[in-house]
């Protein structure tokens, strides 16, 4: 019992290494896949999965707080198949198509104004409001001037809404025409059809950057909440309807290519087993300490070097010549070691070299300033004991 | 259990059949047929249970030599044993061929040999020796570590053996007994001979002219029979580099030829490393040879990255000889602060014996202080020159308590001690 117990914590820490890196990938990759599940947002203008300021995760979250339940498709079939479902279970659709792109095709468009109790449209284009075959049509921007506009008209949801935001907003007539700029029968929002169908030429209203602002929220929820349910459409590329994708370089290539890089993979295992397995542990080899000689000596250098201690170096080179020279002149090392000065080893220097006394010990004597004096005396220190080694 | 790059290449093959019929049903049949073939090929192999292992262990050898280590497999099985065989010696070993394939019928057994040429001196072991036993496909193989521990005497090389003839020649004319006649230098005295021309006619002994009609002169010969004591400094200064051998083991080399020197000089020898306690000891008292004694005292020597207890030192000494002795400490002169423990400790062991520090010199030193082309240089020339200077005043001050300094180059420093003893036995001074 003991003996087991023994050998299982000598397990534990034996691997303790690897049982800590385990626990640490372990809980990485949690707080990874947890990051993954609550984001679940993506950055597409005015869908409700979007918290950005360009989303409308907000006015779907009001709205969903107040009963009607908000659900966002990206395909025609998709749409239809909520809003049918939607009038299955007795509650009206609202459904919300923001066309940024025109990929709807007319007779869609058609279908889905049939198929719902409400259509609100986002700032439609050009071929949409032909698709749709309303009355409404395209009337220019709202000029800069304008910051909010005033409703202008009777449409109820208007009305209590009040004044909204009229940043980027474009300008309908046609059907029944709320805030009008320049009162010419343009206007931010127009509804045709017994309201059944619905224009609002600005994004700015819906988001979540300025729902909170003047009356955009009101008029929004007003307009998307006047049904039990809300289909929220952002049409994509897959709506364009016509020829079929082409094929894609998987499809095209014979059956065994996919096969080939799994087995591959499977004979790099095999390889990775046979090269990883060793021929037994690793024997330790205990190593002694070494050390380089020679690493105080360049230590200190270093240390000179960098305070820039030209005087302290010059001093050691000065005293080290002048005992070789001693040494060399049978002057005596002891006379060299107390003779700082070195004017004894001076003088025997210049009698021995037939050279001027005063000229070695002024060369044994100069004090260099700048490492680059430094340098040059160091080296005719060495040419002079060179010399008097040679003679 | 392990698998035989055979096998990966069965796998590389097996994708043949992959791509002539592309489907994950054929994946999964050829991954079978490999797992089959696995399976099969382990079950067959020799069970690891019957086999046994055996080293036995090498000899001693010196370091530069090579010995061998020879496996024995025994296979007392049914089945027969394909197996690879490793034996896992250290790496400063040196080990040639650690791992051996070799087959062992049922039954028998066989002797695989590992030539080792070890790289470093010591007790280098062998912890295990691993089998791995294939099956007959040799796909995949069973695995077994037997645990036996195995271990190598590598004996220090002895390089300045070589000095050892000139020196020899040297002491022995000191003794006057080799062939070139020079009277024996020393102050014991020896015999009587007749004087011929050239001796010093101070040693004419005149009482034994007058018995005689010839002029008849004493010869003396060296002192026989004193003591010798080596101390070898393991300390943290010991395990400094220099040309690519540490302090100790340049060390060891000085005291081993002084040793075997001073034994044929007639000298007792002793010897002993120390730091903070007792490492290793020898001598010729314990009886013997003793170089191999010296020899197998220096193998598990190491630097310790402590210091030097000086001041126990007399102490020790004291114990290995009571009389006046030559004692000769190989140590280092520029260790940090010798004038607190080196110093000292020497001038309290000169007044007993005779003391010679050897130490060695860094030849780097000597070449930083030629090097002034740039201003690092410089500076680096600067840093040796106060190195250097060091060390001079240390030799210097141990010169005027008496004390004979040695201070030389790793290859220099064992013939250097030899005739740094010679010198000492000539004057006497023993």
């Amino acid at each position: 019992m003991v003996a087991a117990r023994r050998r299982k914590t000598g397990w534990m820490r034996r691997h303790r290494a690897g049982v800590l890196f385990g626990l640490a990938l372990a809980v990485a990759l949690a707080v990874v896949l947890a990051f993954q599940s609550t984001q679940q947002g993506d950055n597409q203008e005015l869908s409700i999965r979007n918290p950005g300021p360009q989303g409308a995760r907000a006015a779907a979250q009001i709205l969903g707080a107040q009963g009607v339940t908000a659900e966002q498709t990206a395909s025609f079939e998709e749409t239809l198949a909520a809003a049918r479902a939607s009038r299955g279970r007795g509650s009206g659709s609202t459904v919300l198509v923001y066309d940024q792109r025109g990929f709807l095709a007319p007779e869609r468009l058609r279908r889905l104004l049939a198929e719902t109790d409400r259509l609100v449209v986002v700032s439609p284009r050009l071929a949409t409001l032909t698709g749709l075959g309303s009355t409404i049509r395209q009337a220019g921007v709202v000029p800069g001037s304008e910051k909010t506009l005033q409703p202008e008209c009777t449409v109820a949801d208007a009305q209590a809404a009040g004044d909204i935001s009229a940043d980027g907003g474009f300008l309908y007539a046609g059907g029944t025409v709320c805030y009008g700029a320049g009162g010419s029968g343009r206007g931010l929002y127009a509804s045709a059809e017994d309201g059944k169908l619905v224009v609002i030429g600005s994004t700015a209203v819906i988001s979540n950057q300025f729902l909170a602002a003047n009356g955009n929220a009101a008029l929004t929820l007003r307009t998307l909440g006047s049904q039990g349910d809300l289909v929220w459409y952002l049409p994509g590329p897959g709506d364009l309807g016509g020829s079929p994708a082409p094929k894609t370089l998987a499809e095209l290539a014979p059956a065994w290519s996919a096969f080939v890089a799994p087995w591959l993979i499977v004979v790099a295992l095999f390889a990775v087993l046979w090269r990883g397995r060793r021929l037994g542990p690793l024997v330790f080899e205990p190593l002694p300490v070494v050390v380089k000689s020679a690493e105080t000596a360049e230590g200190r250098a270093r240390l000179y070097h960098e305070a820039h201690d030209v005087a302290r170096a010059a001093d050691t080179l000065r005293a080290g010549t002048v005992v070789r020279l001693a040494s060399a002149l049978r002057v005596g090392t002891a006379a060299g070691l107390s003779d700082v000065a070195g004017s004894d080893v001076a003088a025997a220097a210049a009698r021995h070299l037939d050279r001027n006394a005063a000229e070695i010990q002024q060369l044994l004597q100069h004090r260099p300033a700048t490492e680059g004096q430094l340098v040059r005396w160091a080296q005719e220190l060495v040419r002079l004991e060179k010399e008097v080694q040679a003679r | 259990m392990a698998i035989s790059g055979r096998l990966v290449l069965l796998a590389a093959a097996g994708l043949a059949p992959v791509l002539l019929f592309p489907g994950w049903l054929t994946v999964l049949g050829v991954l079978l047929v490999l797992g089959v073939l696995i399976l099969l090929d382990v079950l067959l192999a020799a069970a690891l249970q019957q086999v046994s292992v055996e080293r036995s262990a090498p000899a001693n050898v010196t370091l530069g030599g090579t010995a061998d280590s020879v496996l024995t497999v025994h296979n007392r099985g049914r089945r027969r044993l394909r197996a690879v065989v490793r034996d896992a010696w250290q790496p400063s070993a040196g080990a040639e061929n650690p791992v051996q394939a070799t087959e062992v019928p049922a039954g028998e057994r066989r002797r695989l040999g590992v030539r080792l040429r070890p790289v470093r001196r010591g007790d280098l072991k062998a912890p295990h020796i691993t089998v791995r036993s294939f099956g007959p496909l040799r796909l995949a193989a069973r695995q077994k570590t037997v645990h036996a521990p195995g271990s190598l005497r590598v004996l220090p090389p002895f390089n300045s053996r070589r000095h050892l003839p000139s020196k020899l020649r040297l002491l022995r004319e000191l003794d006057g007994k080799a062939a070139v006649q020079i009277r024996g230098a020393g102050t014991e005295f020896d015999s009587l001979r007749d004087y011929v021309r050239g001796d010093d006619v101070r040693s004419i002994d005149w009482r034994a002219t007058a018995r005689r009609s010839a002029v008849v002169v004493r010869t003396w010969r060296p002192e026989r029979d004193r003591r010798v004591v080596i101390m070898l400094d393991t300390s943290r200064t010991a395990a400094a580099r220099v040309n690519d051998e540490p302090r100790l083991d340049t060390g060891i080399e000085a005291a081993l030829l002084l040793g075997v020197l001073a034994e044929r000089g007639g000298d007792r020898v002793d010897f002993f490393a120390f730091d903070r306690r007792m490492r290793a000891r020898a001598g010729t008292t314990a009886g013997g040879n003793l170089l191999g004694q010296l020899v197998q005292a220096a193998v598990p020597l190491q630097a310790e990255l402590i210091e030097l207890d000086w001041a126990q030192v007399p102490a020790q000494v004291r114990a290995v000889s009571a009389h006046r002795s030559l004692v000769v400490l190989l140590t280092a002169l520029d260790g940090g602060a010798p004038e607190e423990g080196l110093i000292p400790m020497v001038t309290r062991l000169a007044q007993q014996h005779v003391v010679v520090v050897a130490s060695v010199r860094d030849p780097l030193l000597g070449e930083m202080l030629q090097d002034r082309t740039t201003a690092a240089q410089v500076f680096r020339a600067a840093a040796a020159e106060r190195a250097l200077l060091e060390r001079e005043a240390v030799g210097a001050q141990l010169r005027q308590l008496g004390v004979e300094v040695v201070d030389a180059e790793p290859h220099q420093l064992p013939p250097a001690l030899a005739d740094a003893y010679i010198r000492l036995k000539a004057a006497g001074r023993l």
